[in-house]
Protein backbone atom coordinates (compact mmCIF):
# COMPACT_ATOMS: atom_id res chain seq x y z
CA UNK A 1 0.00 0.00 0.00
CA UNK A 2 2.86 2.37 0.52
CA UNK A 3 3.61 1.87 -3.10
CA UNK A 4 -0.20 2.90 -3.79
CA UNK A 5 0.13 5.72 -1.08
CA UNK A 6 3.57 7.01 -3.11
CA UNK A 7 1.66 6.74 -6.70
CA UNK A 8 -0.87 9.01 -5.25
CA UNK A 9 1.28 11.76 -3.98
CA UNK A 10 2.35 11.86 -8.07
CA UNK A 11 -1.44 13.02 -8.48
CA UNK A 12 -3.14 16.19 -8.02
CA UNK A 13 -6.00 16.72 -6.48
CA UNK A 14 -8.20 16.63 -9.17
CA UNK A 15 -7.31 12.71 -10.02
CA UNK A 16 -7.03 11.60 -6.78
CA UNK A 17 -10.38 12.64 -6.04
CA UNK A 18 -11.88 11.22 -9.30
CA UNK A 19 -10.22 7.90 -8.57
CA UNK A 20 -11.47 8.09 -5.00
CA UNK A 21 -15.41 8.92 -6.87
CA UNK A 22 -14.96 5.67 -9.11
CA UNK A 23 -13.86 3.93 -5.78
CA UNK A 24 -17.02 5.29 -4.17
CA UNK A 25 -19.14 4.53 -7.01
CA UNK A 26 -17.65 1.00 -7.29
CA UNK A 27 -18.51 0.66 -3.56
CA UNK A 28 -21.43 1.47 -3.41
CA UNK A 29 -22.75 -0.64 -6.18
CA UNK A 30 -21.22 -3.96 -4.81
CA UNK A 31 -22.99 -2.67 -1.77
CA UNK A 32 -26.57 -2.59 -3.61
CA UNK A 33 -26.30 -5.80 -5.12
CA UNK A 34 -28.03 -7.12 -2.17
CA UNK A 35 -30.26 -3.97 -1.36
CA UNK A 36 -29.26 -3.42 2.19
CA UNK A 37 -28.22 0.37 2.94
CA UNK A 38 -24.45 2.05 2.09
CA UNK A 39 -23.34 3.31 5.58
CA UNK A 40 -20.88 5.99 5.26
CA UNK A 41 -18.82 4.61 8.51
CA UNK A 42 -18.01 1.47 6.37
CA UNK A 43 -17.16 4.26 3.38
CA UNK A 44 -14.64 5.80 5.01
CA UNK A 45 -12.92 2.95 6.72
CA UNK A 46 -13.26 0.69 3.40
CA UNK A 47 -12.75 3.48 0.53
CA UNK A 48 -11.79 6.85 2.03
CA UNK A 49 -9.23 5.73 4.64
CA UNK A 50 -6.42 8.21 4.36
CA UNK A 51 -8.71 10.47 2.38
CA UNK A 52 -11.32 11.36 4.63
CA UNK A 53 -11.34 15.23 4.47
CA UNK A 54 -12.31 15.05 0.93
CA UNK A 55 -15.53 13.40 1.72
CA UNK A 56 -18.13 15.98 1.25
CA UNK A 57 -16.80 16.40 -2.49
CA UNK A 58 -16.11 12.75 -3.27
CA UNK A 59 -19.74 12.26 -1.95
CA UNK A 60 -21.13 15.15 -4.27
CA UNK A 61 -18.98 13.90 -7.56
CA UNK A 62 -20.33 10.47 -6.95
CA UNK A 63 -24.35 11.64 -6.49
CA UNK A 64 -23.53 13.24 -10.05
CA UNK A 65 -21.91 10.51 -11.59
CA UNK A 66 -24.85 8.38 -10.50
CA UNK A 67 -26.91 10.84 -11.20
CA UNK A 68 -25.60 11.30 -15.26
CA UNK A 69 -24.22 7.94 -15.97
CA UNK A 70 -27.07 5.59 -14.21
CA UNK A 71 -29.82 7.47 -13.87
CA UNK A 72 -29.78 6.78 -9.97
CA UNK A 73 -29.94 9.04 -6.91
CA UNK A 74 -27.73 8.35 -4.15
CA UNK A 75 -30.36 9.42 -1.19
CA UNK A 76 -29.41 9.96 2.64
CA UNK A 77 -32.56 8.12 4.10
CA UNK A 78 -31.13 8.02 7.45
CA UNK A 79 -30.03 11.35 8.68
CA UNK A 80 -28.82 10.01 12.19
CA UNK A 81 -26.81 7.12 10.98
CA UNK A 82 -25.66 8.13 7.91
CA UNK A 83 -27.53 5.80 5.37
CA UNK A 84 -27.36 5.75 1.32
CA UNK A 85 -29.39 3.90 -0.84
CA UNK A 86 -30.01 4.00 -4.52
CA UNK A 87 -32.91 5.19 -5.97
CA UNK A 88 -34.31 5.35 -10.17
CA UNK A 89 -34.93 8.64 -11.50
CA UNK A 90 -36.64 6.96 -14.50
CA UNK A 91 -40.03 5.95 -14.37
CA UNK A 92 -40.57 2.63 -14.21
CA UNK A 93 -41.33 1.37 -17.56
CA UNK A 94 -42.09 -2.36 -17.61
CA UNK A 95 -39.26 -3.22 -20.09
CA UNK A 96 -36.89 -6.37 -20.91
CA UNK A 97 -35.74 -6.38 -17.09
CA UNK A 98 -36.39 -9.89 -15.61
CA UNK A 99 -39.18 -9.89 -12.84
CA UNK A 100 -37.81 -10.50 -9.20
CA UNK A 101 -40.53 -12.18 -7.67
CA UNK A 102 -40.00 -11.22 -3.97
CA UNK A 103 -41.36 -7.74 -5.14
CA UNK A 104 -44.95 -9.14 -5.07
CA UNK A 105 -44.40 -10.52 -1.95
CA UNK A 106 -43.27 -6.78 -0.59
CA UNK A 107 -45.96 -5.26 -2.48
CA UNK A 108 -48.29 -7.04 -0.47
CA UNK A 109 -47.33 -6.11 2.81
CA UNK A 110 -46.64 -2.51 1.91
CA UNK A 111 -49.67 -2.08 0.29
CA UNK A 112 -51.67 -3.79 3.57
CA UNK A 113 -49.76 -1.70 5.71
CA UNK A 114 -50.63 1.35 4.18
CA UNK A 115 -54.31 0.46 3.45
CA UNK A 116 -54.92 -0.19 7.91
CA UNK A 117 -53.36 3.01 8.14
CA UNK A 118 -49.64 2.66 8.42
CA UNK A 119 -49.33 0.01 11.22
CA UNK A 120 -50.18 -3.70 11.14
CA UNK A 121 -49.92 -6.60 13.85
CA UNK A 122 -47.57 -9.14 12.66
CA UNK A 123 -50.41 -11.46 12.82
CA UNK A 124 -51.98 -9.46 10.41
CA UNK A 125 -49.82 -9.82 7.79
CA UNK A 126 -49.21 -13.27 8.48
CA UNK A 127 -53.19 -14.29 8.26
CA UNK A 128 -53.19 -12.42 4.39
CA UNK A 129 -49.88 -14.13 2.96
CA UNK A 130 -51.34 -17.69 4.45
CA UNK A 131 -54.73 -17.01 2.43
CA UNK A 132 -51.76 -16.54 -0.67
CA UNK A 133 -50.40 -19.90 0.39
CA UNK A 134 -47.47 -18.48 2.39
CA UNK A 135 -46.43 -20.02 5.56
CA UNK A 136 -44.41 -18.49 7.92
CA UNK A 137 -43.02 -21.69 9.07
CA UNK A 138 -42.27 -23.47 5.58
CA UNK A 139 -40.15 -23.09 3.39
CA UNK A 140 -41.97 -21.18 -0.25
CA UNK A 141 -40.80 -22.61 -3.32
CA UNK A 142 -40.54 -19.08 -4.69
CA UNK A 143 -39.14 -17.11 -1.37
CA UNK A 144 -37.38 -19.58 0.73
CA UNK A 145 -37.72 -18.76 4.69
CA UNK A 146 -40.56 -16.12 3.96
CA UNK A 147 -39.88 -15.56 7.53
CA UNK A 148 -36.64 -14.76 7.29
CA UNK A 149 -37.08 -13.13 4.44
CA UNK A 150 -40.03 -10.93 5.67
CA UNK A 151 -38.65 -10.12 9.20
CA UNK A 152 -35.00 -9.66 8.11
CA UNK A 153 -33.97 -9.31 5.15
CA UNK A 154 -36.65 -6.93 3.90
CA UNK A 155 -35.79 -5.27 7.34
CA UNK A 156 -31.91 -4.90 6.69
CA UNK A 157 -33.08 -3.50 3.07
CA UNK A 158 -34.88 -1.17 4.90
CA UNK A 159 -38.29 -1.47 3.13
CA UNK A 160 -40.52 -2.19 6.48
CA UNK A 161 -39.81 -1.84 10.21
CA UNK A 162 -40.49 -4.52 12.42
CA UNK A 163 -41.48 -2.73 15.98
CA UNK A 164 -41.88 -4.63 18.87
CA UNK A 165 -44.92 -3.82 20.43
CA UNK A 166 -44.71 -3.21 24.10
CA UNK A 167 -46.21 -4.91 27.22
CA UNK A 168 -47.29 -8.06 25.24
CA UNK A 169 -46.90 -11.78 26.16
CA UNK A 170 -45.80 -13.28 24.60
CA UNK A 171 -43.79 -10.81 22.52
CA UNK A 172 -45.92 -9.08 19.32
CA UNK A 173 -44.72 -7.23 16.87
CA UNK A 174 -45.90 -4.42 14.45
CA UNK A 175 -44.98 -3.41 10.84
CA UNK A 176 -44.97 -0.22 9.15
CA UNK A 177 -43.01 1.14 5.90
CA UNK A 178 -39.22 1.53 6.04
CA UNK A 179 -37.13 4.53 5.37
CA UNK A 180 -36.20 2.71 1.53
CA UNK A 181 -39.93 2.00 0.90
CA UNK A 182 -40.99 5.61 2.15
CA UNK A 183 -38.38 6.83 -0.58
CA UNK A 184 -38.81 4.32 -3.30
CA UNK A 185 -42.48 3.50 -3.74
CA UNK A 186 -45.13 5.13 -4.70
CA UNK A 187 -48.59 5.41 -2.45
CA UNK A 188 -50.65 6.40 -5.13
CA UNK A 189 -49.28 3.52 -7.80
CA UNK A 190 -50.35 1.22 -4.80
CA UNK A 191 -53.78 3.08 -4.36
CA UNK A 192 -54.30 2.63 -8.10
CA UNK A 193 -53.26 -1.49 -8.52
CA UNK A 194 -55.60 -1.57 -5.25
CA UNK A 195 -58.41 0.03 -7.03
CA UNK A 196 -57.50 -2.08 -10.30
CA UNK A 197 -58.04 -5.64 -8.35
CA UNK A 198 -61.29 -4.23 -6.53
CA UNK A 199 -62.82 -2.84 -9.45
CA UNK A 200 -63.70 0.24 -7.56
CA UNK A 201 -62.81 4.19 -7.77
CA UNK A 202 -59.56 4.93 -5.46
CA UNK A 203 -61.27 7.75 -4.25
CA UNK A 204 -63.41 5.29 -2.57
CA UNK A 205 -61.22 5.21 -0.06
CA UNK A 206 -60.92 8.77 0.77
CA UNK A 207 -58.28 8.77 3.39
CA UNK A 208 -55.77 6.92 1.76
CA UNK A 209 -56.36 8.72 -1.64
CA UNK A 210 -55.92 11.63 0.45
CA UNK A 211 -52.02 10.41 1.47
CA UNK A 212 -50.72 9.27 -1.78
CA UNK A 213 -51.53 12.51 -3.17
CA UNK A 214 -49.91 14.26 -0.88
CA UNK A 215 -46.76 11.75 -0.87
CA UNK A 216 -46.72 11.91 -4.22
CA UNK A 217 -44.69 11.96 -6.69
CA UNK A 218 -41.63 11.61 -4.17
CA UNK A 219 -42.32 15.09 -2.12
CA UNK A 220 -39.27 16.68 -1.04
CA UNK A 221 -37.27 13.23 -1.48
CA UNK A 222 -34.48 15.21 -3.54
CA UNK A 223 -33.59 17.48 -0.24
CA UNK A 224 -30.84 15.59 1.50
CA UNK A 225 -31.11 17.19 5.02
CA UNK B 1 -15.79 14.77 -28.19
CA UNK B 2 -17.60 11.97 -27.26
CA UNK B 3 -21.47 12.41 -27.19
CA UNK B 4 -23.26 13.53 -23.58
CA UNK B 5 -25.56 10.64 -22.58
CA UNK B 6 -29.06 11.07 -22.08
CA UNK B 7 -32.25 9.28 -20.31
CA UNK B 8 -32.11 6.93 -22.96
CA UNK B 9 -28.64 5.98 -22.56
CA UNK B 10 -29.45 5.56 -18.62
CA UNK B 11 -32.10 3.20 -19.64
CA UNK B 12 -30.06 1.30 -21.84
CA UNK B 13 -27.52 0.71 -19.08
CA UNK B 14 -29.93 0.34 -16.64
CA UNK B 15 -31.88 -2.68 -18.42
CA UNK B 16 -28.56 -3.54 -19.28
CA UNK B 17 -27.87 -4.32 -15.91
CA UNK B 18 -31.02 -6.06 -14.87
CA UNK B 19 -30.83 -8.64 -17.83
CA UNK B 20 -26.37 -8.89 -18.02
CA UNK B 21 -26.70 -9.49 -21.87
CA UNK B 22 -28.87 -9.24 -24.76
CA UNK B 23 -28.35 -10.46 -28.05
CA UNK B 24 -27.84 -7.82 -31.05
CA UNK B 25 -31.69 -8.38 -32.02
CA UNK B 26 -32.52 -7.55 -28.63
CA UNK B 27 -29.66 -4.72 -28.03
CA UNK B 28 -31.26 -3.30 -31.26
CA UNK B 29 -35.08 -3.05 -30.27
CA UNK B 30 -33.56 -1.91 -26.79
CA UNK B 31 -31.93 0.75 -28.59
CA UNK B 32 -35.37 1.78 -30.36
CA UNK B 33 -37.41 1.15 -26.82
CA UNK B 34 -35.50 3.48 -24.96
CA UNK B 35 -35.14 6.79 -27.61
CA UNK B 36 -39.43 6.24 -28.06
CA UNK B 37 -39.26 6.13 -24.21
CA UNK B 38 -37.44 9.67 -23.37
CA UNK B 39 -38.48 11.76 -27.45
CA UNK B 40 -34.89 10.71 -28.58
CA UNK B 41 -34.26 10.79 -32.05
CA UNK B 42 -33.63 6.66 -32.80
CA UNK B 43 -31.08 6.07 -35.73
CA UNK B 44 -31.03 2.85 -36.77
CA UNK B 45 -27.98 1.09 -37.28
CA UNK B 46 -26.08 3.18 -34.55
CA UNK B 47 -26.61 1.07 -31.90
CA UNK B 48 -22.82 0.97 -31.50
CA UNK B 49 -22.69 4.23 -31.41
CA UNK B 50 -25.32 4.62 -28.68
CA UNK B 51 -23.42 2.28 -26.67
CA UNK B 52 -20.25 3.56 -27.27
CA UNK B 53 -21.41 7.17 -25.89
CA UNK B 54 -22.30 4.94 -22.73
CA UNK B 55 -18.84 3.06 -22.33
CA UNK B 56 -16.64 6.53 -22.49
CA UNK B 57 -18.26 6.88 -19.36
CA UNK B 58 -18.22 3.62 -17.54
CA UNK B 59 -14.68 2.90 -18.29
CA UNK B 60 -13.58 5.19 -15.34
CA UNK B 61 -15.89 3.15 -13.73
CA UNK B 62 -14.26 -0.35 -14.82
CA UNK B 63 -17.28 -1.21 -16.53
CA UNK B 64 -17.91 -2.27 -20.35
CA UNK B 65 -20.89 -2.95 -22.29
CA UNK B 66 -18.94 -5.44 -24.43
CA UNK B 67 -19.68 -7.24 -27.72
CA UNK B 68 -18.91 -10.68 -28.89
CA UNK B 69 -20.41 -13.60 -30.30
CA UNK B 70 -22.49 -16.35 -28.73
CA UNK B 71 -20.44 -19.47 -29.45
CA UNK B 72 -24.10 -21.45 -29.70
CA UNK B 73 -25.93 -19.44 -32.20
CA UNK B 74 -22.96 -17.15 -33.83
CA UNK B 75 -25.34 -14.66 -33.31
CA UNK B 76 -23.88 -10.99 -32.09
CA UNK B 77 -24.71 -10.34 -28.17
CA UNK B 78 -23.75 -7.66 -25.61
CA UNK B 79 -23.03 -7.75 -22.16
CA UNK B 80 -22.58 -5.82 -19.62
CA UNK B 81 -18.89 -6.26 -17.52
CA UNK B 82 -16.68 -5.53 -15.15
CA UNK B 83 -13.67 -5.07 -16.20
CA UNK B 84 -11.22 -4.43 -12.53
CA UNK B 85 -10.07 -6.78 -9.99
CA UNK B 86 -9.61 -5.26 -6.08
CA UNK B 87 -10.34 -4.87 -2.64
CA UNK B 88 -13.68 -3.41 -3.69
CA UNK B 89 -14.78 -5.97 -6.09
CA UNK B 90 -14.03 -8.83 -3.90
CA UNK B 91 -16.29 -7.87 -2.19
CA UNK B 92 -19.23 -8.73 -4.13
CA UNK B 93 -21.49 -11.30 -2.23
CA UNK B 94 -23.58 -12.90 -4.49
CA UNK B 95 -21.14 -16.41 -4.55
CA UNK B 96 -19.81 -17.78 -1.34
CA UNK B 97 -15.69 -18.59 -1.61
CA UNK B 98 -16.44 -22.31 -2.56
CA UNK B 99 -18.72 -21.36 -5.38
CA UNK B 100 -16.54 -19.38 -6.95
CA UNK B 101 -13.81 -22.02 -6.57
CA UNK B 102 -15.84 -24.67 -8.24
CA UNK B 103 -16.78 -22.00 -10.80
CA UNK B 104 -13.12 -21.48 -11.39
CA UNK B 105 -12.85 -24.92 -11.82
CA UNK B 106 -15.22 -25.49 -13.82
CA UNK B 107 -13.74 -22.75 -16.35
CA UNK B 108 -10.67 -24.88 -15.78
CA UNK B 109 -12.71 -27.84 -16.95
CA UNK B 110 -14.39 -26.63 -20.44
CA UNK B 111 -10.38 -24.97 -20.87
CA UNK B 112 -9.23 -28.43 -20.52
CA UNK B 113 -12.03 -30.00 -22.41
CA UNK B 114 -11.61 -30.75 -26.41
CA UNK B 115 -15.01 -30.26 -27.47
CA UNK B 116 -15.82 -27.15 -24.81
CA UNK B 117 -18.24 -28.82 -23.19
CA UNK B 118 -18.04 -31.02 -19.82
CA UNK B 119 -20.85 -33.29 -17.95
CA UNK B 120 -22.16 -32.28 -14.74
CA UNK B 121 -20.30 -35.52 -13.62
CA UNK B 122 -17.11 -33.72 -14.38
CA UNK B 123 -18.47 -30.55 -12.38
CA UNK B 124 -19.13 -33.60 -9.31
CA UNK B 125 -15.85 -34.85 -9.42
CA UNK B 126 -14.14 -31.88 -9.33
CA UNK B 127 -16.32 -30.33 -6.11
CA UNK B 128 -14.34 -33.16 -4.23
CA UNK B 129 -11.42 -31.16 -4.08
CA UNK B 130 -12.49 -28.04 -3.00
CA UNK B 131 -10.09 -26.70 -0.67
CA UNK B 132 -12.10 -23.73 0.27
CA UNK B 133 -15.08 -26.00 1.76
CA UNK B 134 -16.66 -29.21 0.93
CA UNK B 135 -19.89 -29.15 -1.16
CA UNK B 136 -22.33 -31.84 -1.14
CA UNK B 137 -23.55 -33.06 -4.22
CA UNK B 138 -26.96 -31.62 -4.00
CA UNK B 139 -25.28 -28.61 -3.21
CA UNK B 140 -23.14 -28.83 -6.04
CA UNK B 141 -26.20 -29.42 -8.58
CA UNK B 142 -27.91 -26.38 -6.77
CA UNK B 143 -25.14 -24.39 -7.64
CA UNK B 144 -25.15 -25.61 -11.23
CA UNK B 145 -28.56 -24.77 -11.61
CA UNK B 146 -27.88 -20.98 -10.32
CA UNK B 147 -25.10 -20.52 -12.80
CA UNK B 148 -27.10 -21.21 -15.46
CA UNK B 149 -29.99 -19.15 -14.28
CA UNK B 150 -27.57 -16.22 -13.89
CA UNK B 151 -26.05 -16.68 -17.20
CA UNK B 152 -22.28 -17.48 -16.44
CA UNK B 153 -23.01 -21.48 -18.06
CA UNK B 154 -25.10 -22.42 -20.33
CA UNK B 155 -26.42 -26.15 -19.94
CA UNK B 156 -27.67 -28.43 -22.80
CA UNK B 157 -29.18 -32.30 -22.31
CA UNK B 158 -26.62 -32.36 -19.25
CA UNK B 159 -23.58 -30.66 -20.76
CA UNK B 160 -22.36 -27.62 -19.61
CA UNK B 161 -20.20 -24.73 -21.67
CA UNK B 162 -19.46 -21.33 -20.82
CA UNK B 163 -21.91 -18.83 -21.88
CA UNK B 164 -21.01 -15.52 -23.63
CA UNK B 165 -21.53 -13.13 -20.77
CA UNK B 166 -18.77 -15.65 -19.00
CA UNK B 167 -16.34 -15.78 -22.03
CA UNK B 168 -17.01 -11.86 -22.50
CA UNK B 169 -16.41 -10.70 -19.04
CA UNK B 170 -13.97 -13.69 -18.26
CA UNK B 171 -11.73 -13.27 -21.12
CA UNK B 172 -8.96 -11.42 -19.57
CA UNK B 173 -9.20 -13.94 -16.72
CA UNK B 174 -9.03 -17.11 -18.59
CA UNK B 175 -6.01 -15.49 -21.07
CA UNK B 176 -3.88 -15.10 -17.66
CA UNK B 177 -4.23 -17.88 -16.21
CA UNK B 178 -4.30 -20.61 -19.30
CA UNK B 179 -2.26 -18.67 -21.53
CA UNK B 180 -0.82 -21.66 -23.18
CA UNK B 181 -3.97 -23.86 -23.15
CA UNK B 182 -6.30 -21.24 -25.23
CA UNK B 183 -6.88 -20.61 -28.79
CA UNK B 184 -8.58 -18.40 -30.69
CA UNK B 185 -10.43 -19.11 -33.37
CA UNK B 186 -8.81 -18.79 -37.00
CA UNK B 187 -11.82 -16.96 -38.39
CA UNK B 188 -12.98 -14.32 -36.03
CA UNK B 189 -9.64 -14.44 -33.77
CA UNK B 190 -11.63 -14.52 -30.57
CA UNK B 191 -11.06 -17.16 -27.69
CA UNK B 192 -12.50 -20.54 -28.75
CA UNK B 193 -14.14 -23.00 -26.84
CA UNK B 194 -16.77 -24.97 -28.39
CA UNK B 195 -15.26 -25.41 -32.03
CA UNK B 196 -13.89 -27.38 -34.72
CA UNK B 197 -10.19 -28.82 -34.73
CA UNK B 198 -7.98 -29.14 -38.15
CA UNK B 199 -6.80 -32.71 -38.21
CA UNK B 200 -3.63 -32.12 -38.97
CA UNK B 201 -1.24 -32.71 -36.11
CA UNK B 202 0.92 -29.73 -37.35
CA UNK B 203 -1.35 -27.45 -37.86
CA UNK B 204 -4.45 -28.35 -35.39
CA UNK B 205 -6.29 -24.73 -35.78
CA UNK B 206 -9.41 -23.99 -34.08
CA UNK B 207 -12.59 -22.39 -35.50
CA UNK B 208 -15.72 -21.88 -33.81
CA UNK B 209 -19.04 -23.93 -34.60
CA UNK B 210 -21.22 -20.98 -35.98
CA UNK B 211 -17.83 -19.76 -37.57
CA UNK B 212 -17.49 -22.80 -39.66
CA UNK B 213 -21.08 -22.91 -40.69
CA UNK B 214 -19.92 -19.16 -42.09
CA UNK B 215 -16.44 -19.46 -44.56
CA UNK B 216 -17.31 -23.19 -45.53
CA UNK B 217 -20.80 -21.99 -47.06
CA UNK B 218 -21.38 -23.27 -50.30
CA UNK B 219 -18.17 -24.90 -50.63
CA UNK B 220 -18.27 -28.64 -52.05
CA UNK B 221 -15.01 -29.41 -50.45
CA UNK B 222 -13.75 -27.41 -47.64
CA UNK B 223 -10.02 -26.94 -46.52
CA UNK B 224 -8.32 -25.60 -44.07
CA UNK B 225 -7.88 -22.01 -44.32
CA UNK B 226 -3.95 -22.40 -42.30
CA UNK B 227 -2.61 -25.82 -43.60
CA UNK B 228 -4.87 -26.08 -46.75
CA UNK B 229 -5.86 -30.09 -45.59
CA UNK B 230 -9.49 -31.65 -45.88
CA UNK B 231 -11.57 -30.00 -43.36
CA UNK B 232 -13.02 -34.07 -42.20
CA UNK B 233 -15.92 -32.19 -39.67
CA UNK B 234 -19.12 -31.93 -40.54
CA UNK B 235 -20.31 -28.78 -41.28
CA UNK B 236 -23.10 -27.35 -39.35
CA UNK C 1 -73.78 -10.21 -1.56
CA UNK C 2 -71.51 -10.34 1.59
CA UNK C 3 -68.75 -8.81 0.10
CA UNK C 4 -70.68 -5.27 -1.05
CA UNK C 5 -72.07 -4.82 2.17
CA UNK C 6 -68.85 -4.91 3.49
CA UNK C 7 -67.43 -1.97 1.20
CA UNK C 8 -70.39 -0.18 1.14
CA UNK C 9 -70.88 0.50 4.51
CA UNK C 10 -66.93 0.97 5.62
CA UNK C 11 -66.37 4.20 3.77
CA UNK C 12 -62.51 3.83 4.26
CA UNK C 13 -62.59 0.22 5.14
CA UNK C 14 -59.98 -2.08 3.84
CA UNK C 15 -61.07 -5.95 4.25
CA UNK C 16 -58.07 -8.15 4.30
CA UNK C 17 -60.25 -10.98 3.14
CA UNK C 18 -61.52 -9.24 -0.20
CA UNK C 19 -58.30 -7.97 -0.75
CA UNK C 20 -56.68 -11.95 -0.59
CA UNK C 21 -59.69 -13.10 -2.64
CA UNK C 22 -59.32 -10.55 -5.25
CA UNK C 23 -55.45 -10.87 -5.39
CA UNK C 24 -56.17 -14.54 -5.67
CA UNK C 25 -58.19 -14.18 -9.02
CA UNK C 26 -55.17 -12.14 -10.57
CA UNK C 27 -52.72 -14.21 -9.57
CA UNK C 28 -54.62 -16.46 -11.72
CA UNK C 29 -55.74 -19.11 -8.90
CA UNK C 30 -57.31 -22.44 -10.25
CA UNK C 31 -60.55 -22.59 -8.46
CA UNK C 32 -61.92 -25.60 -10.47
CA UNK C 33 -59.02 -28.16 -9.91
CA UNK C 34 -57.17 -28.65 -6.48
CA UNK C 35 -59.46 -29.26 -3.51
CA UNK C 36 -56.87 -32.29 -2.10
CA UNK C 37 -54.93 -28.76 -1.03
CA UNK C 38 -54.73 -28.46 2.82
CA UNK C 39 -56.92 -25.77 4.57
CA UNK C 40 -55.27 -24.97 7.65
CA UNK C 41 -58.13 -23.36 10.21
CA UNK C 42 -61.40 -23.37 8.18
CA UNK C 43 -59.65 -21.01 5.72
CA UNK C 44 -62.89 -20.47 2.42
CA UNK C 45 -60.57 -19.96 -0.66
CA UNK C 46 -60.06 -23.55 -2.56
CA UNK C 47 -57.74 -24.15 -5.34
CA UNK C 48 -54.25 -23.72 -6.54
CA UNK C 49 -52.09 -21.55 -7.51
CA UNK C 50 -50.39 -21.46 -10.98
CA UNK C 51 -46.32 -21.77 -10.94
CA UNK C 52 -45.91 -17.84 -12.20
CA UNK C 53 -48.36 -16.60 -9.43
CA UNK C 54 -46.17 -14.56 -7.93
CA UNK C 55 -44.49 -13.39 -10.99
CA UNK C 56 -47.50 -12.41 -12.65
CA UNK C 57 -47.96 -10.35 -9.32
CA UNK C 58 -44.55 -8.88 -9.05
CA UNK C 59 -44.69 -8.23 -13.15
CA UNK C 60 -47.44 -5.90 -12.27
CA UNK C 61 -46.15 -4.82 -8.58
CA UNK C 62 -43.22 -3.08 -10.23
CA UNK C 63 -44.79 -0.25 -11.63
CA UNK C 64 -45.29 0.68 -8.21
CA UNK C 65 -41.76 0.28 -7.38
CA UNK C 66 -38.56 2.97 -8.27
CA UNK C 67 -36.00 0.48 -7.57
CA UNK C 68 -32.62 0.92 -8.50
CA UNK C 69 -31.26 -2.25 -10.65
CA UNK C 70 -28.42 -3.52 -9.48
CA UNK C 71 -24.93 -4.57 -11.18
CA UNK C 72 -23.59 -8.33 -10.73
CA UNK C 73 -20.45 -9.26 -12.16
CA UNK C 74 -18.27 -12.36 -11.73
CA UNK C 75 -14.52 -11.22 -12.88
CA UNK C 76 -13.19 -9.36 -9.86
CA UNK C 77 -15.12 -11.23 -7.18
CA UNK C 78 -11.75 -12.95 -6.51
CA UNK C 79 -8.54 -13.07 -6.00
CA UNK C 80 -6.48 -14.48 -8.74
CA UNK C 81 -2.96 -15.31 -8.66
CA UNK C 82 -1.60 -16.18 -12.16
CA UNK C 83 0.05 -19.28 -12.70
CA UNK C 84 3.93 -19.14 -12.33
CA UNK C 85 5.97 -18.78 -15.29
CA UNK C 86 7.01 -22.18 -16.74
CA UNK C 87 10.48 -22.47 -17.09
CA UNK C 88 11.90 -22.35 -20.25
CA UNK C 89 13.38 -25.33 -22.21
CA UNK C 90 16.64 -24.04 -23.34
ZN1 LIG D 1 -14.80 -17.61 -34.57
ZN1 LIG E 1 -5.07 -26.98 -40.72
Amino acid sequence: TSQVQRGLEKLTPAQVERKVTAEVVQFILVKDQKKFPIRRADLIRVVLKEYKNIYPEVMKRAARTFEQVFGLRLMEIDPKNHLYILQNNLEPVGAASPVISKTGLLWVILSVIFMKGGVVRESVIWNILKKLRVQPGEKHSEFGEVKKVVTEEFVRQRYLEYVRVPHTEPLEHDFCWGQRAVAEVSKAKILEFMAELHQQDPKSWSQQYREAQASSPRAGTSSQR
Amino acid sequence: MSQQMGDSHRRFLQTMMGCAVVTGREADALYRFCCEAHNTQHVPHKLDDFIKTINSKLQPLFMEIRKGMSEDSGEQCYALINTSQSDITRMSSDYADNELELFRKTIELVVGSESGKISSTDVLNSADSLTTKKMKKSETEQLLNRLVHDKWLNENQGEYTLSTRCILEMDQYIHTMYEDQVKKCQICHHIAFQCQICDNPACGIKIHNPCVARVFKEKTEPKCPTCGDFWPHEIP
Amino acid sequence: GKEKATQMCAGNGFDPSIFTENLLSFMGLNRLEGGEDEQPEGQQVDGYLPEDAWHRLARRAESCFRTAPSFHYMNGAFHVEPPPPKPRIE
